[in-house]
C-alpha cells in the first residue's frame, strides 16, 4: 500500500519547524508506524537527502524509546500501545498520515521527531531510587511481601518511561509517571523506608519541570504500560502523607 | 616510572606481547583450515590453581584494594548502562570512584536488558527440589556444551544469591508466594525451579532498578552520566587502555574521556543478522573497536537462535519479535508432510502433519532445548516444509490445547502473547496456528577476558553479554540476566581495584598526549571517510543484505560450503559498502544515517570473523552446528581437538582503506574438574 | 613563550578532553504555592460549596410545599439560632466563609489552568473521551457558574439591576422569596439561563467529586467509587430539583 506521510522536520531546538510531505510505497498494513518511517528514511537516504530523525529501540514495546504523535494522537491511533506496536491497519491505501514529535513544553524538540525527555530522569534523580549499596541488602526471603502487594507494586512498576503520559496531557503533567514510581516504591519493604523524603522531593521536582493535574485522564489512555489513574491519587497521597508525618 | 612499565611490573608481560604459556606439556592446537588464519599462543585464564569451586573466594581474598580515601582519585569509564553497565557504574560509584557512564540512549533505562522476559536464575537452593551450587554449575556448563570456563560458572552461582537480595532491595518487585517469600519457576534445560521472575518483564524490572541505582550515584556526584553519547574509539597508550573517545550524538562533537580503566558493557552483536530479537540500535562497534586495538574476540560464531521468534513476513519488518518460550508448553509444533504445501493449516489433515519435535525427541517433545528446536525448524524449512507466505516458518498449534483446556484457560496463560501476535501478524492464534521461526537472539561469544574480567588489552574490562563468559556454546534460559548482574554488581567492583591499585597517583592522559590526539583523529578520520563515499545506498540496505548472508551461511546450521560462500559474499558486500554508501548530512549534528553507517561498517568486518571462526572450528557444539560434524542430527563435539576457547586477534588496515583483515587464533584451553565432560542428549 | 608550546596549545585546542559544557536547559519553574496545595485547596473549598449546594437544594424543595413554607424557610435563615446568636449572624457567617472559599477556589483554579497551559506549550493536546471533556469543561462551567452566582445574588438577594419588576426585599419579620422567585422565572430568558446553569453545575459537581478523590489521594477502589457516587447523586439531584423549578414556573405549574 501507498501512504502520504506528512512529517515534522525541525533542524534543532531553535528552528521553528515545518511539515514535509512524502509518498511512501510498498507498505503493508501490518507494518508499524516506525517501520513506515524506516521505509521513508531509506528512500530519503538513497536519494541523498537527510533522513527523518526519530527514536526507537527494542521495537517490542518495552524500552520506551519510541514515541511519535500520529494524527494528533500520542503514540498512534490505538490506546495503550507504544508507537512500535501501532500498525498501519486502520489506514487505507493512499491515505495521509501526519507524524509529529511528542508535544509538551517539558519535552523540547531535539531534531525532527526526537524530543528531550530527560526531565523524567530528573524526577528519578530527585528520589526515585532506593538508598542501598551493593552487597548490603538483607535476605529477600526474610522480608515478606504479600503476593497481592507484589503484584500491585508491579502494576505501577510496569512504566516504560516513554513519556506518553506527559505528551498526552493537556496540562503537560508528569503525575502518572511520578505517581507510579512513588506508589511502586512505597509498596516494597526496603524501598518504603525513605518514602517521605522521596515524596517530598519527587513532587517538588515534578512541579518544577512539568504541569499540574486536572484529571483529564488522557495519560492513562495513552500509557503503553496501562498504568492506572490510581497513580495520580498515589502522587497526592504520598505527598500529603509525607507532609502530615513531618508535622507529627 | 611510566605507567606501562609499572603495569608490566605488576602483570608480567602484557597485551600483544603477553607470554605464551604453551609449554612442552600442552597439546598443539589444531591448525586452521581457513586460508590466511594464523595460529597464536595459549592464553592464561588467571584462574587460581586448585578447586574451581573455591577459586573465586580465594581470588577475592588476594585482590589488592584501593583505600576509600583514594577511590575518588581514580577515574573509570563505563560504556553502556544496561544491567551490567549500570550495575558496575553504580557499585563503583558507591565505592567512591570517579565514574563516567556512557549510553547512546536518551536515558540509562532503555538498554536492551529491558527486553528479557523470562527471569533470572539463582543458586539459592532454598527448596527441597535438589538444587545446589554444584547443580547450577553443572546445568550451566552442560547447557553450554562444555565450552565455558568452570570457575566462571562457579563464581556466577556463588554471587547469584546476593544478586537476588540486592535487586529485590533496590526496587525490583519479584513475584512472591502467598506466604510472602520469593516465588520461583523452572525454565528450559533444567529440572529444578531456580528462576526468579517479575511476570514477563523481569529484564525490565531489573534494568529499571539498576538505572535508578545509577541515578542515585549521579545525584551523589560520583557518577557522571553522559546520555546520547556513543563510544567510537579507545585511547590506547603503549598497549594499555587509558580512556575512550566518544561522539555527542546531538551536537556531533567528538571528545575524549581519559580514565584509569575502561569497562565495556555494551551487549551482544546478534543484530549483525539484521533481523534479530535485539533492539534496532544494538551494535558491535564498541567491542569491535576494542578488538581492532588488540582485545581478543572469543568464539564469535557462538550465536543462540531463539526457536519461537516471529517469522519475517515482509520486506520492511524491522526485527523478529520474541514470543515467550512458555508457549511451547501447550503449543504443538508441526509442518505439512508434503513439501511446498500451500494449503491453509485447517485443510491439512492430522495424517498429513509432521509433529517433528515429538517424533524426533519423544522425551522432551515440543520442549526440546532452544538450539535443538531451532535446528529442527530450520531443517524443515530448508527441506521445503516451511509454511507462511514466504514459506519460512513452522506452525505452533494451540488447537489441541484449546480443545482440551478451553479457551479461557489458554487465554489466561497466554492472552497477552496471543494479542501481541495478532497485532504483529494480523492472524488470530485462537483460529489459526501461530507461525514461528528461529531468530538470532543471544551471542555467547564476545570479548575474551580472564578470570578477573580483564580483556587481553590491559585496562579494558568487560561485563555482561559483550564478554564471552559463562555460557560456552549455548546459553541456558534466565542465565543472561544473571551474568550481567553478577558482572556489574559483584565481580567488577572486586576485580577493578586490583588493577587500579598500582596506578594510584598516575596522572590521566591529557589533550597534549599523542595517544589522545591520535584516538580523536581516528574517530574524525573514520567519520570523514563514511561521509566521503558519496554513493547511492543507505547503510540499512547493506545491513539487511548482510543479515541475509549471515542467516544463510552462518546461521542455525553451518557447513564448510555455506561458510565459504558467506565469507566471499561478506567481503564483496563490504567492498560495495565502501563504494556505494550514502550518508547525507554532516557529522556536526544529530545524524542517524551516519550513526547507522558506522555500525554497519563494523558489522561488515565482524561478520567476516564470525564466518572465519565458524569455519575454523571443525566440530559441532551447542549452538554452533556444523552439518559435517553430527551424529544422526545431534551435535558432535570433538573434545580431543577443540576443548578450548578460540580468542581471535584482528589486524588490518583502517576501515575504508583497501587491504584484508588478518585473523590470529589464540586459545584458552578448557579443563573440567568438577563437571566431567559428557555428551548432551535430549533424545 | 617559546614557539613550540604555542604551537602545541593551538593544536590541543581542537581536542576536547572531558565533557563539553552543557548548553541547553529545559524550562523550570519555581512556584510560590505548590500545585498540590492548590489542588487540595480546590478540593476542600469545592466540597464546602457542594455541601452548601446540597443544603440550598434541600431548602429549595420547599417551593413545592407552597409559598408560605418557602417564605418561612427563607425568613428562618435570617434568624437562625436566634436568640443564641444575633439575627443575621448565621447568614453572614455563611456568606463570609462561602465567599472566601469561592475566592480561593477561583484563584487556585486560575493558577492551575495557567500553569497547565504553560507546561503544555504551544501545541495543544487532543481531548478525547468523557473524562477528558469533563475536565476540559471545568474552567468553562466554573466561569459560567461564577457569573450565575453574581446574577443570582443581584436578582434574588439584592434586587439590583436585573431583578424582576415585582422584586420585594425582605422586611424584619417576613420574606417574599417565593414571590420574587416566581416573578423572576416568569421571564423565559432567566428561567432558561437558570436551568442551563443547573445542568452545568451538575456536570461540574460530578466531575469535581472524582477529581477531588484523586487530589485528596484516595487510592482505594471503594473510596473512589463512593466519592464518585456521592458526586453523581448530588448532580442528579441538582438537575432534577433545582433545574426543574424554573421550568415549572415558566410552564405555570408553580405560581
Amino acid at each position: 500500500m501507498k501512504l502520504r506521510v506528512e512529517v515534522w522536520r525541525q533542524a534543532d531546538p531553535t528552528d521553528r519547524g515545518h511539515f514535509e510531505t512524502h509518498e511512501v510505497d510498498g507498505l503493508e498494513p501490518h507494518l508499524s508506524v516506525l517501520e513506515m518511517l524506516d521505509a521513508l528514511n531509506e528512500q530519503l537516504i538513497d536519494s541523498g537527502r537527510e533522513p527523518v530523525a526519530f527514536e526507537s529501540d527494542c521495537r517490542e514495546g518495552i524500552c520506551g524509546a519510541c514515541g511519535v504523535t500520529v494524527d494528533g494522537q500520542v503514540h498512534g491511533p490505538e490506546d495503550n500501545l507504544p508507537s512500535c506496536h501501532q500498525r498501519l491497519i486502520n489506514l487505507d491505501d493512499g491515505a495521509s498520515v501526519r507524524i509529529e514529535p511528542l508535544r509538551s513544553a517539558g519535552f523540547p524538540v531535539v531534531r525532527d521527531l526526537i524530543v528531550d525527555r530527560s526531565g523524567l530522569d530528573d524526577l528519578i534523580r530527585a528520589g526515585g531510587y532506593v538508598s542501598i549499596n551493593a552487597g548490603t541488602a538483607p535476605d529477600a526471603d526474610s522480608l515478606p511481601v504479600g503476593e497481592q502487594q507484589a503484584e500491585k507494586a508491579l502494576d505501577f512498576a510496569a512504566c516504560i518511561g516513554c513519556g506518553a503520559c506527559v505528551a498526552a496531557c493537556p496540562n503537560g503533567s508528569a503525575h502518572l509517571f511520578t505517581g507510579a514510581k512513588l506508589a511502586h516504591l512505597s509498596m516494597l519493604p526496603m524501598a518504603s523506608t525513605e518514602r517521605q523524603r522521596r515524596a517530598h522531593s519527587m513532587v517538588r521536582a515534578a512541579e518544577e519541570l512539568f504541569g499540574p493535574c486536572s484529571y483529564y485522564g488522557e495519560c492513562a489512555r495513552a500509557c503503553p504500560a496501562e498504568i492506572n489513574l490510581n497513580a495520580i491519587a498515589a502522587f497526592n497521597h504520598e505527598r500529603m502523607l509525607a507532609g502530615l508525618k513531618r508535622r507529627l | 616510572m611510566r605507567i606501562t612499565d609499572k603495569l608490566k611490573d605488576q602483570f608480567g608481560r602484557i597485551g600483544r606481547e603477553s607470554a605464551p604459556t604453551q609449554d612442552s606439556h600442552t597439546p598443539k592446537r589444531p591448525t586452521s583450515t581457513v586460508p590466511g588464519v594464523r595460529l597464536g599462543h595459549d592464553l592464561n585464564s588467571k584462574v587460581p590453581e586448585g578447586d574451581p569451586e573455591t577459586a573465586w573466594d580465594r581470588r577475592r581474598d588476594e585482590y589488592r584494594l584501593v583505600s576509600p580515601l583514594n577511590t575518588k582519585k581514580m577515574t573509570i569509564v563505563v560504556v553502556g548502562t544496561g544491567l551490567a553497565g549500570a550495575g558496575a557504574a553504580a557499585a563503583l560509584g558507591e565505592l567512591g570512584y570517579d565514574v563516567h557512564a556512557f549510553t547512546y540512549h536518551d536515558a540509562a533505562r532503555r538498554a536492551h536488558s529491558v527486553a528479557a522476559q523470562g527471569g533470572i536464575n539463582s543458586a539459592r537452593a532454598r527448596k527441597v527440589d535438589g538444587d545446589s551450587l554444584h547443580r547450577f554449575v553443572k546445568d550451566t556448563i552442560k547447557g553450554g556444551d562444555f565450552r565455558a570456563r568452570e570457575a566462571d560458572a562457579f563464581r556466577l552461582g556463588i554471587e547469584s544469591v546476593r544478586v537476588i537480595d540486592h535487586m529485590d532491595a533496590i526496587g525490583a518487585p519479584f513475584a512472591r508466594e502467598y506466604g510472602g517469600t520469593l516465588a520461583t519457576r523452572s525454565f528450559g534445560g533444567v529440572q529444578v525451579s531456580r528462576t526468579y521472575y517479575t511476570r514477563g518483564q523481569t529484564g525490565q524490572q531489573l534494568q529499571v532498578a539498576g538505572a535508578q541505582a545509577l541515578q542515585r550515584q549521579v545525584t551523589r556526584g560520583t557518577v557522571k552520566l553522559h546520555t546520547r553519547t556513543e563510544m567510537l574509539d579507545l585511547i590506547v597508550d603503549q598497549g594499555v587502555c587509558r580512556g575512550v573517545v566518544v561522539r555527542d550524538l546531538v551536537s556531533g562533537q567528538v571528545w575524549a574521556q581519559p580514565a584509569h580503566a575502561v569497562i565495556l558493557a555494551t551487549g551482544g552483536y546478534g543484530s549483525v543478522y539484521f533481523h534479530s530479537t535485539l533492539a534496532v540500535n544494538c551494535n558491535a562497534s564498541a567491542s569491535w573497536r576494542a578488538c581492532r586495538h588488540g582485545a581478543y574476540l572469543a568464539n564469535p560464531s557462538f550465536v543462540q537462535f531463539h526457536p519461537t521468534a516471529l517469522p519475517i513476513s515482509s520486506h520492511w519488518q524491522s526485527k523478529s519479535i520474541l514470543m515467550s518460550e512458555s508457549l511451547r508448553n501447550d503449543g504443538r509444533i508441526w509442518v505439512p508432510k508434503k513439501t511446498g504445501d500451500t494449503r491453509p493449516a485447517a485443510e491439512i489433515g492430522e495424517a498429513e502433519r509432521d509433529y517433528y519435535l515429538e517424533r524426533k525427541y519423544p522425551a522432551f517433545g515440543n520442549l526440546a532445548p532452544r538450539d535443538i528446536s531451532s535446528r529442527a525448524a530450520k531443517e524443515q524449512i530448508d527441506s521445503g516444509h516451511g509454511v507462511g507466505p514466504l514459506a519460512n516458518s513452522v506452525y505452533l498449534d494451540f488447537s489441541d490445547a484449546l480443545e482440551a483446556q478451553g479457551r479461557e484457560t489458554i487465554a489466561q496463560r497466554y492472552g497477552n502473547l496471543f494479542e501481541m501476535y495478532k497485532r504483529a501478524t494480523g492472524e488470530d492464534p485462537y483460529q489459526v496456528p501461530m507461525r514461528i521461526a528461529p531468530g538470532a537472539h543471544f551471542t555467547m561469544g564476545g570479548l575474551w577476558s580472564d578470570f578477573n574480567q580483564m580483556t587481553s588489552l590491559p585496562g579494558l574490562f568487560v561485563g555482561g553479554e559483550v564478554g564471552w563468559g559463562y555460557h560456552g556454546a549455548n546459553r541456558l534460559g534466565a542465565n543472561s540476566l544473571l551474568s550481567a548482574c553478577v558482572d556489574g554488581w559483584f565481580t567488577l567492583p572486586f576485580a577493578l581495584p586490583d588493577y587500579l591499585n598500582p596506578l594510584l597517583g598516575q596522572p590521566l592522559p591529557t589533550a597534549s598526549d599523542s595517544s589522545v590526539r591520535e584516538a580523536v583523529a581516528r574517530v574524525e578520520q573514520r567519520t570523514a571517510s563514511l561521509l566521503a563515499v558519496g554513493g547511492k545506498q543507505a547503510a540499512s540496505k547493506f545491513h539487511r543484505r548482510l543479515g541475509e548472508i549471515m542467516y544463510r551461511g552462518c546461521g542455525v546450521e553451518r557447513s564448510r560450503a555455506s561458510l565459504l560462500q558467506a565469507l566471499a559474499e561478506v567481503r564483496e558486500l563490504r567492498a560495495e559498502f565502501w563504494n556505494d554508501l550514502s550518508v547525507p548530512g554532516s557529522g556536526a549534528h544529530l545524524n542517524q544515517a551516519l550513526e547507522r553507517a558506522g555500525r554497519v561498517a563494523d558489522f561488515l568486518e565482524l561478520a567476516e570473523l564470525m564466518c572465519t571462526d565458524a569455519l575454523d572450528r571443525e566440530e559441532s557444539c551447542g549452538a554452533h552446528f556444523r552439518s559435517e560434524y553430527q551424529d544422526d542430527g545431534e551435535a558432535e563435539r570433538n573434545d580431543q581437538r577443540w576443548a578450548f576457547v578460540s580468542a581471535w586477534q584482528v589486524d588490518g588496515p583502517p576501515q575504508g582503506t583497501p587491504g584484508d583483515l588478518v585473523f590470529t587464533r589464540h586459545a584458552e584451553p578448557l579443563d573440567f574438574e568438577a563437571i566431567p565432560l559428557a555428551t548432551r542428549s535430549y533424545k | 613563550m617559546p614557539a613550540h608550546t604555542r604551537a602545541d596549545k593551538a593544536a590541543t585546542a581542537v581536542v576536547q578532553v572531558g565533557p563539553p559544557p552543557v548548553t541547553n536547559k529545559r524550562p523550570q519553574r519555581n512556584h510560590l504555592i505548590p500545585s498540590w496545595v492548590l489542588k487540595v485547596t480546590m478540593a476542600v473549598t469545592g466540597t464546602l460549596w457542594a455541601a452548601f449546594i446540597a443544603i440550598h437544594l434541600f431548602g429549595n424543595l420547599k417551593v413545592f410545599q407552597g409559598a408560605q413554607a418557602y417564605n418561612h424557610y427563607a425568613h428562618w435563615l435570617r434568624e437562625a439560632f436566634y436568640p443564641l446568636l444575633p439575627k443575621l449572624s448565621v447568614l453572614w457567617a455563611m456568606r463570609v466563609v462561602l465567599g472566601l472559599a469561592l475566592l480561593a477556589h477561583i484563584c487556585a483554579a486560575a493558577m492551575i489552568w495557567w500553569r497547565g497551559r504553560e507546561a503544555r506549550g504551544p501545541h495543544r493536546a487532543k481531548i478525547r473521551g468523557a473524562r477528558a471533556w469533563g475536565a476540559w469543561l471545568m474552567p468553562l462551567t466554573g466561569i459560567l457558574i461564577g457569573c450565575f452566582i453574581v446574577i443570582h445574588v443581584l436578582d434574588l438577594t439584592l434586587g439590583l439591576g436585573i431583578q424582576s419588576a415585582g422584586f420585594a426585599a425582605p422586611i424584619s419579620d417576613e420574606s417574599f422569596a417565593y414571590e420574587n422567585l416566581v416573578a423572576s422565572f416568569r421571564r423565559p430568558a432567566m428561567a432558561c439561563f437558570y436551568s442551563l446553569v443547573m445542568l452545568l453545575l451538575a456536570i461540574h459537581v460530578a466531575k469535581g467529586f472524582t477529581t477531588m478523590a484523586s487530589d485528596l489521594g484516595a487510592m482505594g477502589r471503594r473510596w473512589r467509587a463512593t466519592l464518585a457516587l456521592i458526586g453523581g447523586l448530588l448532580a442528579v439531584a441538582i438537575l432534577l430539583g433545582n433545574g426543574a423549578i424554573p421550568i415549572l414556573v415558566l410552564t405555570g405549574v408553580l405560581s
